[in-house]
């Protein structure tokens, strides 16, 4: 019969199976008759009509002939076969089925996140047209609005085309503790171009942005449903973002985040509702296009290439210097493919999720190498077995498959127990991602990509383990086993190279792993416990906005100092200060800055970072003062400008001088503007991030600034548990003002917020690390232990001749000492190509720091020793009587 | 293991199938059966196990056609019937037993 029509008998079996059924009951019945008719009484005849058609079962069966049935059953036998000889040694299952799961789910785990931040395409209508306008160096290509609106009203090659801002937090709550609503500010045609449908009332068109436009707003599906229920009637009334009333028009199709992945966007609002519309050099806007039918994205980048003199001509800041002007207008647009969206995620952690699956990867194989072993090891238990069964007709065919259904199944079970693992491992990844990234709205369903995912890995892992042993079974002579009696000549030589092989596959791997892990972990050490020229703990920091309370500009310098004035009555309250920046917060302000006597080799060179700070700053933060003073009550606003600078800042304008007293400018394009006195010098401390080379600071004073923005951050250092003051601080503010809003984070959260990746990295290579470590031992130690089983009569002749019992233990360690060393050599090897692909996550170290490839190395030989050692021991203990009786 | 003397051939069941439907017309098992061991006049007795296999055989091939229906005793039953596919197996399966035949005679006269 036809493979398809065996295909056809088994899916309509049951259809054949109860035709069939009737057709022989109706057969039976007219025989019966028949024989009652010759004289037979009825329960006979019935009797007789069956006797004679025999076994009706049969009949189906021969009817549905050589179909799937036989080739599905002989595959149950296998499965029922595998499950009883598991059932035997739950043991071995259970060690294999562990380690296995923990592979896959391991694997499993980090790819849903690579699916989710990289690989899966923005849920939007055909995703693969859209495409992101860019220049130079297309990661942070973001533009200005006369930019945008100049590429809006020129191209011709996008069939709609759109601009945003995804830099846009609403603040919901009145005053006291701010409540931030993730925005973003789109303009008419977003939702045109991304084919989005509302879920409710009406989205944001073009009509909508125009200049001077009415303040409206669009709900995410999400905020829509957490915030209103749900409810329909929200459309056409105000919700109050940041202080104003903005219309509900709207809400976006469910599922529907916006365009950055790992970040939902609850609130849109049209585009020209933001300030710096006119702003020749405020960068702020991202745009995506989606290309007419028959332009290819290489054509769009070409024309907008072709549009961008007219573009940049149109918009030059006018402020700007020459040479400021010149390098502005060669800048020149191009396009990218925009399918999975643009996300500050993938740009931060993509190379580390690819290590990690690495990682995982290389977890996976020496697990894999581990069930190979054991497998192999029970394979040679089992010779004897096989050989009875090939003796007695079996084919070599079938007993590979047999073997292999066992890999399968147990690849089957460890995957399944591996994708309960890895739900767990992805929420505890979340659970690290969230601490670090605020707003962090990531969904990591378990969807059929990553279920196809870890198929595909159990059927390589079943085939990576279980090819091995099964391809060994097969080679066995029947009659060489039967006649060794089971022992010695059956397993061979080349069972013990297969393993011995995967043993030093193993430990190679592990030491890569062992190595990286320790590269990462040395990292994360120094990140953490470097000294970044401030006290961490102990502080805790309030953002303040006055921006709704309804202060002049001109009055906002006497209301800051009176708030810090309350914070430092406080009790518990060591000190307090306020600053324009905090540290390690991601903002950053710099300027270009002029010495008399200092000649930069570049401009980069002459680049200041630059924090405006009340009197106490340093004292709250605890860095130290090195010279001069702090600000204090004659920097007064209007006499004559003082910056303190940091000893980095000294040394590279002012070299061996002393900086106090004199004199510093900023240029701004080009121009010099009023000088800053030295007055102080503070010990350097980190600005942006941990990991960077303090760069050159000045704090400048805030007391002399009385018209500043009104967002501020203070600073206390208390002496509890920073949170604990939490209430005081909203209490202390609603005295003051309850249109104040409120943020509070602790110094300690957010510095180790900069750590997060380094944090997940060191973690989990850490983790897998040891995981490897274990299993190479477990590896190592089955390997040993079963070769000193066979080798007992060896090693009882050997006691038996006089051989010291030491030298039985030198004999078993030697065999681990070859086994260690070449799989050191291997590894050492292997970590040194590996190795460089971290290179860009060390800090303090580099990829071949001496002292963690000592340690690792050092690490994997005890571990791989001790392992040795349990086997060593039994061998000497060997007794030569009962060893050599046995034979 | 003798052959019992009055089981059908190997192969030549389907012939036996196909020439009762050509000659009877639409059919339930039991009357193929039946009818095979009248014609023979005994000589012959279709063995009931192999029959509906056969028959389904015959179905899937094409050569058969298959329904259910309603006997004169009022039972439930399959009716099978020839197709044209069906007869034209059975000219060629006629073929193949007079060679058979007229071979086996040859063989078993001069041999």
């Amino acid at each position: 019969m036809g493979i398809f029509r065996r295909f056809v008998n088994t899916l309509r079996s049951n259809r054949l199976a109860s035709d069939l059924q009737r057709e022989i009951e109706f057969h039976i019945a007219e025989r019966a008759d028949d024989l009652v008719a010759q004289g037979m009484s009825e329960r006979e005849a019935r009797r007789e009509a069956r006797r004679r058609f025999g076994n009706p079962s049969l009949q189906q069966e021969r009817t549905r002939d050589v179909d799937l049935v036989t080739w599905l059953e002989s595959v149950g036998a296998d499965v029922r076969y595998s499950l009883r000889a598991m059932r035997a040694s739950p043991g071995f299952a259970i060690i294999v089925i562990a380690s296995l799961a923990l592979g896959i789910g391991a694997n499993t785990a980090i790819f849903s996140l690579i699916d989710a931040i990289v690989l899966k395409r923005l849920p939007v209508a055909r995703p693969d047209e859209l495409a992101q306008i860019t220049y130079g160096d297309a990661n942070g290509s973001v533009l200005t609005n006369p930019i945008w609106e100049q590429v809006r009203d020129r191209q011709d090659v996008f069939s709609n085309v759109f601009a945003y801002d995804n830099d846009v937090g609403f603040n919901l709550a009145a005053g006291g503790e701010i409540r931030i609503a993730t925005g973003n500010a789109v303009s008419g045609d977003y939702f045109a171009t991304l084919g989005v449908k509302p879920a409710a009332g009406r989205l944001i068109t073009r009509t909508d942005d125009v200049r001077g436009c009415p303040p409206i707003a669009l709900l995410g599906h999400g905020f829509w449903q957490s915030e209103y229920g749900g409810a329909p009637s929200v459309i056409g009334t105000a919700i109050s973002l940041s202080g104003k009333p903005h219309t509900i028009v709207g809400v976006a199709e469910e599922g529907f985040f916006g365009v950055d992945v790992g970040r939902s966007v609850q609130v849109y609002v049209p585009l020209c509702l933001r300030p710096y519309l006119d702003a020749r050099s405020t960068w702020f806007l991202w745009a995506i296009g989606r290309p007419k039918p028959g332009v290819t994205r290489e054509m769009a980048a070409a024309r907008l290439a072709a549009l961008s003199p007219t573009v940049f001509r149109e918009t030059v800041p006018e402020q700007w210097s020459a040479s400021e002007r010149e390098d502005y207008l060669k800048i020149t647009l191009s396009a990218q493919p925009a399918a999975t969206g643009l996300s500050w995620l993938r740009q931060d952690y993509q190379k580390a999720l690819m290590v990690l699956m690495a990682v995982v990867a290389l977890v996976l194989l020496i697990a894999c190498a581990n069930v190979a072993n054991l497998l192999l090891a029970r394979a040679a238990a089992r010779q004897r077995e096989m050989a009875i069964r090939l003796a007695i007709g079996a084919a070599r065919r079938r007993l590979v498959r047999q073997l292999l259904t066992e890999s399968v199944l147990l690849a089957t079970l460890g995957a399944a127990v591996g994708v309960v693992f890895a739900r767990w491992g992805t929420s505890v990844l979340m659970r690290v991602l969230s601490a670090g990234e605020r707003n962090l709205a990531l969904t990591l369903p378990l969807d059929a990509r990553v279920l196809a995912f870890t198929t595909a890995v159990a059927i390589a892992t079943a085939m990576l383990f279980g090819l091995a042993p099964a391809w060994r079974s097969a080679r066995v002579d029947p009659q060489a086993a039967l006649k060794s009696g089971g022992r010695g000549v059956a397993e061979g030589h080349s069972r013990f190279t297969i393993g011995k092989w995967l043993v030093v596959g193993q430990i190679a791997l592990s030491l890569v792993l062992v190595i990286g892990a320790g590269l990462l972990l040395g990292s994360f050490r120094k990140l953490t416990t470097l000294d970044a020229g401030f006290r961490k703990d102990g502080v805790l920091l309030v953002g303040v906005s006055l921006r709704n309370a309804g202060y002049a500009d001109s009055v906002r310098g006497g209301v800051r100092q009176n708030i810090l004035e309350r914070f430092r009555q406080l009790p518990g309250v060591h000190s307090a200060s306020v600053s324009q920046l905090t540290p390690i917060s991601g903002s950053a302000w710099n300027d270009f800055v002029e010495v008399e006597g200092y000649k930069p080799t570049s401009m980069e060179e002459s680049l200041v970072y630059f924090n405006e700070v009340s009197d106490g700053f340093f004292t709250t933060m605890g860095t130290p003062l090195r010279a001069g003073r702090d600000f204090d009550r004659r920097d007064v606003p209007g006499g004559a400008k003082v910056a303190i600078i940091n000893e980095t800042m000294a040394r590279r304008f002012f070299g061996s001088a002393n900086p106090l007293g004199k004199p510093f400018h900023v240029l701004e394009h080009g121009k010099r503007r009023p000088p800053f006195e030295v007055v102080g010098v503070v010990k350097d401390a980190k600005y942006r991030r941990l990991r960077e080379e303090t760069v050159p600071t000045a704090y400048v004073a805030m007391q002399q600034n009385a018209t500043s923005g009104p967002f501020a951050n203070y600073e206390l250092r208390v002496a509890a548990d920073p949170r604990s003051m939490v209430p005081a601080v909203k209490a202390t503010m609603a005295e003051v003002n309850r249109s104040i809003s409120l943020q509070f984070t602790t110094f300690a959260e957010q510095v180790d917020a900069s750590l997060t990746r380094d944090r997940l990295l060191a973690t989990l290579s850490g983790f897998f690390g040891g995981l490897a470590l274990l299993l190479a031992m477990v590896g190592l130690y089955g390997t040993l232990s079963y070769s000193v089983a066979r080798r007992r009569n060896e090693i009882g002749i050997r006691i038996a001749l006089g051989a010291e019992r030491s030298h039985v233990v030198r004999l078993v360690l030697g065999e681990v000492g070859r086994l260690v060393v070449i799989g050191i050599v291997l590894g050492g090897v292997a970590s040194l190509a590996a190795t460089r692909w971290v290179t860009s996550f060390l800090y303090g170290l580099t990829a071949s720091d001496p002292r963690t490839l000592t340690i690792a190395t050092a690490t994997l030989a005890f571990v791989a020793l001790a392992a040795g050692a349990i086997p060593a021991v039994r061998a000497a203990r060997v007794d030569p009587v009962g060893a050599l009786r046995e034979e | 293991m003798t052959r019992q003397r009055n089981d059908i051939l190997q192969g030549t069941l389907a012939l036996l199938v196909l020439k009762t439907l050509s000659a009877q017309g639409r059919m339930h098992g039991y009357a193929i059966t039946a009818h095979i061991q009248r014609a023979s006049a005994e000589l012959l007795r279709v063995e009931e196990g192999s029959l509906y296999p056969a028959l389904h055989r015959m179905e899937q091939d094409g050569w058969v056609r298959a329904e259910w229906g309603v006997t004169e005793k009022n039972r439930q039953a399959r009716f099978y019937a020839l197709t044209a596919q069906g007869k034209k197996q059975l000219t060629a399966e006629q073929e193949n037993w007079a060679r058979l035949t007229e071979g086996v005679t040859r063989v078993l006269r001069y041999a």
